[in-house]
């Protein structure tokens, strides 16, 4: 920062030299405390509406929040200690929704990640390359509902896929796709990573069109093979667009919400149920608003470790 | 420099004020429009605003509100908001401002004395005591609109849970309306041995879970039904645990359709003969007039039979009721509308529309159909039961439909089920009692 701060106060020409010291005939120098004290409040005039949009409207929800989750959901709301965070061990739907919400987030990573980076390759190098990145990418374009909708004319038990299944005479694999946990989670998530993995593909791609070819041919001139290259060359030149790709997956994963609740609603039994969904379902359907905040500070509380310490680590090793 | 001399970077800043605050005066617009969206549930003279989950139902009220117009002066402006969830959040956050409309739908038992408990509706008593003078309601229902005495709903409608059937195909397949349970399962059979499935059955959207469980209690011991959804017994007693085997059997014949079947196909499943017998409210008679069915010509309709023949006849009832906001913008023209509301002019009017039957039982439904349903629970002396969604404390109902979806998909026995529902009923019952304490 102090170094962008020095620039800032060096006059330049426009061909980026410094400038020639100004003469004493022009405007008369202004006190260095007051010049600092008009950036500051002009600095504090800009940031003002942001700050207070933030803090209106999420600041102040999250500590309200947070004060809710220790107040009883009976019509007095007596204060309640931690009653409604011991849910967490007493409630088998909300064990079941931390389960799922592990599943999502392996899945989310992961699927995306190596579906991505495997699709970005591919089609880099390809004729075809446009055109299959179109058709990878496309769904990304899509709303979660939309694409939760498309799904749903797929899976439900006399949809798309059941259909298919018995015309090829492989009736035995036809099933409720959606109503039997863990493979209603995991159809999910697959339906996720079709729409998700776009993004990925879009992120390796710029990744790989800013490695130099240099770097890849003076591999190749010391005789590396082609795995060679990638693993040792290519891959360590991926690690910034790498990071931002888990990091993001990271967080989709545990704020899975939209397709879940268009295709199953969290059912049948709350078998299908993440955090998210929990939250939502506690609040507005159960009506237990103490139960639902103590999910999303849980919730909040996860999804800001898990990012922070993801984070932390990765540009830290990136910054050295 | 430009043609005229003056110099171009000169005009830069004031330019990029004026952009500054045209996006300023424009962002200000917007927000000030937003606010003025409140305008909608404000006093608008010669109508009563109607909160209203159901769009399907607008033109409905728009026709009925001309008939009421005629009596109090006052038409019907239906606001509706398709989303059940969110429509639930509006009302209950809407009733404590002034922006409350002037008439809201809800349901009625418990769902509306939770509304009631919260404070904001006004005591329709009054009105309640008019109508039962005219014999324009069923004393029967008082107690499903009334929290601790008082009035706070109106009827909206009065739907009874039957077997709807196309008739070509009965006929095609020699069938008959059952009338003893006997009857139903041999019909049960004759459409498998078709492949048509017998009964549609879904958990779709959550609460039809709750249809096949209300439907076979009932017909199992329907004076059981009443004490189980007051509190007074437990689903772990024997008539709740045959309910449940008979389900389960049905279930395992593959005599239902799967859990995720969107009961939006029903209608055109019955018409297409892929569905043999529909359970739903009568209400569903327009969905049925939708796919281009006429009652008693395509589609009939009968109540399910009893399992036993001794077992007392009964039937399931719906019934969404007006509430009046303590604080509605026109206070005196929505209680003159909801005054006037059951007169038979404006039932005729809105029974036509819905195809359904009227909460005034003086008012016989223009569809033949529910009309004979009519004539049959009148015949029969059949107990009028509230359903099961309205029934019991609503915290306590969510999560026993949500047990019963679970079950419905395989994934709890019907022992485990029960054991279930029993758990939550002592905690939520519990609950719902210290707080009426």
């Amino acid at each position: 920062m102090s170094t962008f701060s020095t620039e800032r106060q060096t006059p330049t020409t426009s061909d980026g030299l410094p400038a020639a010291p100004s003469g004493g005939a022009q405007r008369p120098p202004v006190p260095h405390t007051w010049r600092k004290r008009r950036e500051r409040l002009t600095a504090g005039a800009f940031m003002t509406p942001a700050v207070l949009l933030v803090a209106a409207f999420l600041l102040a929800p999250f500590v309200w929040t947070i004060y809710r989750s220790f107040f009883s959901d009976s019509r007095t709301t007596p204060f309640s200690w931690f009653d409604n965070y011991s849910l967490f061990a007493s409630d088998p739907a909300l064990a079941r929704s931390i389960q799922n919400t592990l599943m999502w987030v392996v899945g989310t990573v992961v699927l995306p990640f190596v579906l991505g980076l495997a699709i970005a390759i591919l089609s880099n190098t390809t004729r075809w390359s446009r055109l299959a990145r179109l058709c990878v990418v496309l769904p990304y374009a899509l709303s979660g509902s939309a694409v939760a909708v498309v799904w749903n004319f797929m899976l439900t038990t006399d949809g798309a896929v059941n259909q298919v299944l018995t015309n090829l005479h492989l009736d035995s694999l036809a099933q409720g796709w959606l109503l039997t946990w863990p493979g209603n989670t995991i159809v999910m998530i697959l339906a996720n990573a079709w729409q998700a993995t776009g993004v990925a593909v879009i992120l390796f791609l710029v990744g790989l069109q800013s490695i130099p070819p240099e770097t890849v041919e003076a591999g190749a001139l010391d005789g590396a093979g082609s795995w060679q290259q990638f693993r040792h060359i290519v891959l360590p030149q991926l690690r910034p667009v790498s990071i931002i790709v888990i990091g993001m997956s990271l967080v989709n994963g545990l704020k899975s919400f939209d397709l879940i609740w268009v295709l199953t609603q969290g059912g049948p039994g709350r078998a299908t149920e993440t955090l998210a969904v929990s939250m939502y379902n506690e609040t507005f359907l159960e009506l237990r608003p103490g139960a639902g905040a103590a999910i999303a500070v849980v919730l909040t509380v996860i999804v800001l470790a898990a990012s922070w310490l993801y984070l932390r680590r990765q540009l830290d090793v990136k910054g050295e | 420099m430009t043609a005229s001399g003056t110099p171009r970077r000169a005009a830069a800043p004031l330019a990029r004020r004026r952009f500054l605050a045209g996006m300023t005066a424009g962002a200000a617009t917007l927000a000030v429009e937003g606010c003025a969206r409140g305008d909608s549930t404000s006093s608008q003279p010669g109508t009563t605003s109607i909160s209203n989950d159901n769009a399907t139902w607008d033109e409905g009220y728009r026709s009925a509100g001309q008939a009421l117009k005629k009596i109090t002066g006052y038409a019907l402006r239906p606001l509706s908001n398709p989303s059940v969830t969110s429509y639930q959040q509006v009302v209950q956050m809407t009733l404590q401002t002034s922006k409350a409309t002037d008439l809201v739908k809800w349901a009625s038992g418990y769902q509306l004395k939770r509304l009631a408990r919260a404070g904001g509706l006004t005591d329709l008593s009054h009105v309640w005591q008019t109508y039962a003078a005219k014999g324009w309601v069923r004393d029967a229902t008082r107690e499903t609109v009334s929290y601790h005495g008082k009035v706070y709903g109106i009827p909206l409608y009065e739907s009874y849970y039957v077997l709807f059937y196309s008739k070509p195909v009965f006929r095609k397949l020699g069938l008959t309306v059952p009338t003893t349970w006997a009857e139903l399962l041999h019909c049960a059979e004759v459409l498998k041995r078709n492949k048509i499935t017998p009964f549609l059955a879904s958990q779709v959207g959550g609460w039809p879970a709750i249809e096949w469980f209300q439907e076979l209690v009932t017909k199992v011991d329907p004076r059981f039904y009443q004490k189980l959804v007051a509190g007074q017994a437990s689903y772990l007693d024997a008539p709740a645990r045959k309910a449940m085997d008979i389900w389960h059997d049905f279930m395992r014949k593959g005599w239902m359709t799967s859990p995720d079947y969107d009961q939006n196909r029903g209608p055109g499943a019955v018409k297409a003969g892929s569905v043999g017998m529909f359970l739903h409210g009568t209400w569903q008679s327009q969905g049925m007039s939708a796919v281009g069915m006429k009652p008693d010509v395509d589609y009939g309709a009968f109540i399910l039979p009893t399992v036993d023949s001794s077992t007392p006849k009964s039937v399931i009832t719906e019934s969404g009721v007006f509430a009046v906001p303590a604080e509605a913008s026109s206070h005196s023209a929505a209680m003159a509308n909801v005054g006037s509301w059951l007169a038979p002019p404006v039932q005729r009017v809105w029974s036509d529309f819905l195809q359904d039957s009227s909460a005034n039982p003086t008012v016989r439904s223009g569809n033949p159909v529910v009309a004979r349903l009519q004539q049959d629970i009148a015949r029969e002396h059949r107990i009028p039961l509230i359903r099961y969604w309205e029934a019991s404390p609503p915290s306590l109902i969510q999560g026993n439909t949500d047990d019963l979806g679970g079950f419905m998909a395989g994934q709890t026995s019907p022992a485990t089920t029960l054991r279930r529902m029993q758990e939550r009923a002592q905690d939520e019952w519990a609950a719902w009692r210290r707080d009426e304490a």
